[in-house]
């Protein structure tokens, strides 16, 4: 079994990317894969609990704290959540609240790596 | 390097893709990507399929958008997240994302 770390910087919930990700993160950890996920930039914006689910959305809290159970590490960039008006104590049970460097020592330490956007 | 590309939008990503170095190139589709799997023009198409035999297509992103396997060329395997995953890890040294 390997380790995928997937940087997702792009969208919100019900952005496409974003769903791709949380997506691919759930096949990797159900076939026994250890996976990371590293929020940046808007993606960040999906960490705030008790957001409205809308029902054509994929993914959302729930997806989030299922993925966590199942051993994912999600973690989110501090500096870019902050900037985006949402604290820590308003953020999802479970996910971690970091700098870049966690993502850098996730990398280092993983067999795959897929960033996706960023600019 | 065995280097696997996910290409996810429909705009043509050949120049990007001649200038990858890889032993093997697999391009992945995602999203609004697999549009190069089933849409000609004027008859052609795309000419991402012909950068490589290694393309690949997914299953869920061709269905969300209305169609299914009859329509993606013959060239283009689909595969499902599960399959992303075995090729991630078991065909491909690096991965990127266009």
């Amino acid at each position: 079994m390997g380790t995928l770390t997937i940087g997702c910087f792009p969208g919100l919930v019900g952005n496409m990317a974003y769903d791709f990700a949380l997506k691919l993160a759930e096949a990797a950890v159900n076939k026994g894969h250890k996976v990371n996920i590293w929020f940046s930039g808007n993606a960040t914006g999906s960490v705030k609990a008790h957001q409205k689910h809308l029902k054509d959305y994929s993914t959302g809290e729930k997806y989030l704290k299922a993925l966590i159970e199942k051993g994912v590490e999600i973690c989110t960039c501090e500096a870019c959540t902050v900037a985006r008006g949402i604290q820590k104590p308003e953020g999802i049970e479970g996910v971690q609240w970091n700098a870049m460097h966690w993502y850098l020592a996730k990398i280092y330490g993983s067999d795959r790596v897929l960033q996706i956007g960023g600019e | 390097m065995k280097l696997g590309v996910f290409v996810s939008d429909f705009k043509l990503a050949a120049d990007t893709l001649d200038r990858l170095k890889a032993d093997k190139l697999g391009i992945i589709l995602v999203q609004n990507g697999i549009y190069h799997a089933t849409t000609k023009e004027n008859g052609k198409a795309s000419s991402l399929l012909d950068k490589t035999s290694n393309v690949y297509a997914l299953s869920e992103d061709i269905q969300i958008r209305g169609m299914g396997d009859s329509d993606v060329d013959k060239r283009v395997k689909v595969v499902t997240y599960s399959d992303l995953v075995d090729l991630i890890f078991n065909e491909y040294d690096k991965i990127a994302w266009l």
